[in-house]
């Protein structure tokens, strides 16, 4: 009785595992004959495109075609949605975006808020990209180090990558805010409330803050697998070579850790050029227009405002993809003179 | 002038003790050879010296100065490591002047130096590629190079070789044990390959789980191993071990009853002082002690001084052509290696007498570490000339 009673569990398990064993059989057998008749009639060559197919459609539905239709929208003008409804106006939209008295005036310019946000997008990404690569780099050697607790450090700074920037941006702006917890905090001091995102600096200074606190961590994730990466050999010769830390990290880790440093680069300057939602979020683009961004000004062009000028948020668009790809082309060229140097 | 002292040198981990006390004295111009199997401590000895291992206890002192406390860039010592650590993204040039340029060398003076030890280890065509352009034996000659420039009181060297093809490890070793040499400095050689350690060194260290098992120049450690584990590490193939009973002791040496009924009795030139009838004891004979008086073809014909004389049972052999190998067995069973020089006529399921020397037959103890019993008289240590066919 006992027996039967104990042997049932094992029975369960072994219908269970044979019934897994017959299904995955079943699966991995059922295409093989339709497989090897493709393989058959197709060749090698075109069957490598069946393949292939599905992730192209799904690649040029939602990402070719909309490239497409923003040059489409680029060269039309009018305030219609409809393709046929918009009237062909050429460079247009484009002499638009670029009608200016004087470049480094915005106020001169026919759209000065484009420019606004151009001049504003600049200086963000010029410190933003700065003290992201300069922060990570801080951090992944500190958490490279034999510190106390190291593994817990490496996934505290990690985990802000892991949020929303939705979610990240709410939880700053919760802690910002004039009734926040960061004035709360200082009046319980005996301080005075600032006015973190009413002030055009303070708010520009929270913007780079809070995309640097977001998004470091996965930059200091690429820089610690460089480091990690660094023999230890290397080191203890640099430390038989009588190398002081300084020396050691100027002349060794430094340049050995060169390509990922290059990699994060790209990266963070490809992503503080688009940024958006943090800054959408937290400050809305302003106040005014002091946080108002190329993204930014695209999406409010075209979608936000009363009048949705789709066309000229297309151009600033193409500009912004030109912007983008002079970028990736450059760091490209850097990353592959450093490695092949 | 450079002379290293260990005295009772510990390094502790939490897992246990790594390093167990060891005390050692190397002498200047001396080159030195750790050796023994992985694990047994010997490059974390050598790390210690360099500095970069910490010492749990005892010391380490360099021309009278202790140098626990000095780190490992002011300890004036220069290490070629098994990997070769060289700088990837410097060229040979770079790699060597950049230890001159960190204690701010004049750059006339780095390019002298990095002209004559590139001269001398012919890599003076290299100095402007970079590590990954340069093959292996390239690479080390570059390490060396870099620990020559810096003209250290002591080279250590942390299995140099071990990453290099069997053709260029013989070379290197050559030239390493010429560049000694040459330079005449202080050397400490960490090797697991006894082949090197006996080739190299003036003074063999063998190590053991942390501890010395024996120090003494290459010859002295093959002839007169003072354990089993020093006797049975140093020389290839290994030495045969037969366990058995001493069955008498007198003024001629030891004589052991091997176990087991149908084995034979054995004679070693050996004192037996201290010693009593029935005490279990392992004998030891080295493969190329072992004569085949029949057998022609290898030269080896008789044991000079005669000995004893057993039957062995040919189970396998192995031709090389310059040397031979027998894998035979005793009567009872118990297996030996026979090392023959020349080719043998012996043939599988041959049964063939061979003669041991009663003075290459070691016995060691079973207990209190298998120390060996002292020598009677030197050690027959080279077979005799092989015979050619007239």
């Amino acid at each position: 009785m006992n027996d039967k009673f104990a042997s049932w569990p094992h029975r369960v398990l072994a219908v269970v595992t044979g019934a897994l064993r017959a299904i995955t059989h079943l699966m991995l057998n059922i295409p093989e004959r339709p497989m090897r008749w493709a393989q058959r009639v197709l060749g090698g060559q075109r069957i490598a495109w069946l393949f292939l197919t599905p992730n192209l459609i799904i690649f040029s539905l939602f990402t070719f075609l909309p490239i497409l239709i923003n040059f489409y929208y680029a060269v039309t003008g009018g305030v219609q949605l409809w393709p046929s409804e918009r009237p062909f106006i050429g460079t247009e939209n484009f002499q638009k975006l670029f009608a200016c008295d004087n470049y480094f005036d915005y106020s001169t310019c026919d759209q000065d808020l484009f420019w606004r946000a151009i001049y504003n997008s600049m200086k963000f990404v010029s410190i933003q990209v700065v003290l992201m690569v300069l922060f990570s780099l801080i951090t992944a050697l500190v958490l490279n180090r034999k510190i106390v607790g190291r593994g817990f450090f490496r996934s505290v700074y990690f985990f802000p990558v892991l949020l929303s920037p939705v979610v990240v941006a709410l939880v700053w702006r919760w802690i910002l805010l004039r009734d926040g917890v960061l004035n709360a905090i200082i009046e319980s001091m005996g301080g005075e409330k600032v006015l973190w995102l009413l002030d055009p600096s303070w708010s520009f200074f929270w913007v780079i803050f809070v995309t640097v606190w977001a998004q470091m961590g996965f930059y200091t994730l690429i820089l610690l697998a460089g480091l990690q990466a660094i023999p230890r050999d290397v080191y203890e010769a640099a430390q038989m070579d009588r190398a002081s830390p300084w020396r050691t990290f100027r002349k060794i880790t430094l340049p050995l850790l060169m390509p990922n440093m290059i990699v994060v680069l790209a990266l963070a300057l490809i992503r503080a050029v688009q940024t958006f939602d943090e800054v959408f979020v937290l400050t809305g683009g302003g106040p005014g227009s002091a946080t108002t961004f190329l993204v930014q000004y695209i999406y409010n062009t075209g979608f936000a405002q009363q009048i949705q000028r789709f066309g000229l948020a297309a151009a600033a668009s193409l500009v912004l993809a030109v912007v983008l790809f002079i970028l990736t082309m450059a760091q490209l060229r850097a990353s592959r003179s450093k490695i092949d140097g | 002038m450079a002379r290293l002292q260990l005295k009772k040198v510990v390094k502790s981990y939490p897992s246990g003790d790594v390093i167990r006390g060891v005390d050692l004295d190397i002498d200047d111009r001396e080159f030195v050879v750790f050796v023994g199997p992985s694990g047994c401590g010997k490059s974390t000895l050598l790390r210690m010296i360099s500095g970069l291992e910490s010492v749990s206890s005892g010391e380490i002192i360099i021309d009278d100065q202790c140098v626990n406390d000095i780190p490992a860039a002011q300890r004036g010592l220069a290490m070629v490591f098994q990997s070769y650590a060289l700088y990837p993204h410097m060229t040979v040039y770079q790699n060597l002047a950049f230890g001159l340029e960190n204690i701010r060398t004049p750059r006339d003076t780095i390019a002298k130096k990095i002209a004559e030890a590139a001269k001398m280890l012919q890599i003076d065509h290299l100095l402007d590629r970079k590590p990954t352009a340069l093959s292996g034996g390239q690479r080390q000659r570059v390490a060396i190079g870099r620990a020559i420039v810096r003209e250290p009181k002591i080279f250590l060297f942390d299995e140099p070789l071990s990453n290099l093809d069997a053709e260029l490890r013989v070379q290197m070793r050559a030239e390493i044990s010429q560049l000694h040499r040459q330079l005449g400095n202080t050397m400490i050689y960490v090797t697991h390959d006894q082949v090197e350690a006996m080739t190299m060194a003036d003074k063999i260290v063998v190590l053991r789980s942390g501890n010395i098992e024996q120090v003494g120049a290459p010859l002295d450690l093959y002839n007169r191993p003072e354990n089993r584990f020093v006797a049975g590490f140093i020389g290839s193939p290994k030495m045969n071990f037969l366990p058995g009973v001493i069955s008498s002791i007198d003024s001629d040496g030891v004589q052991v009853k091997l176990d087991g009924d149908e084995e034979p009795t054995i004679l070693a030139r050996v004192d037996g002082a201290g010693r009593t009838d029935g005490e279990k004891v392992t004998v030891g004979i080295r493969p190329e002690h072992i004569h085949v008086p029949g057998d022609q073809s290898t030269g080896r014909t008789a044991a000079p001084n005669g000995g004893n004389t057993v039957k062995l049972a040919v189970k396998h052999t192995e031709q090389l052509g310059s040397e031979s190998y027998l894998f035979a067995e005793l009567s009872g069973g118990k297996r030996v290696v026979v090392h023959l020089p020349g080719q043998t006529s012996a043939r599988i399921g041959d049964i063939i007498d061979v003669q041991i020397p009663a003075p290459s037959c070691h016995i060691f103890q079973t207990d209190r570490g298998e120390m060996a019993l002292p020598r009677l008289d030197a050690p027959i240590d080279r077979p005799t000339t092989p015979q050619t066919d007239q």
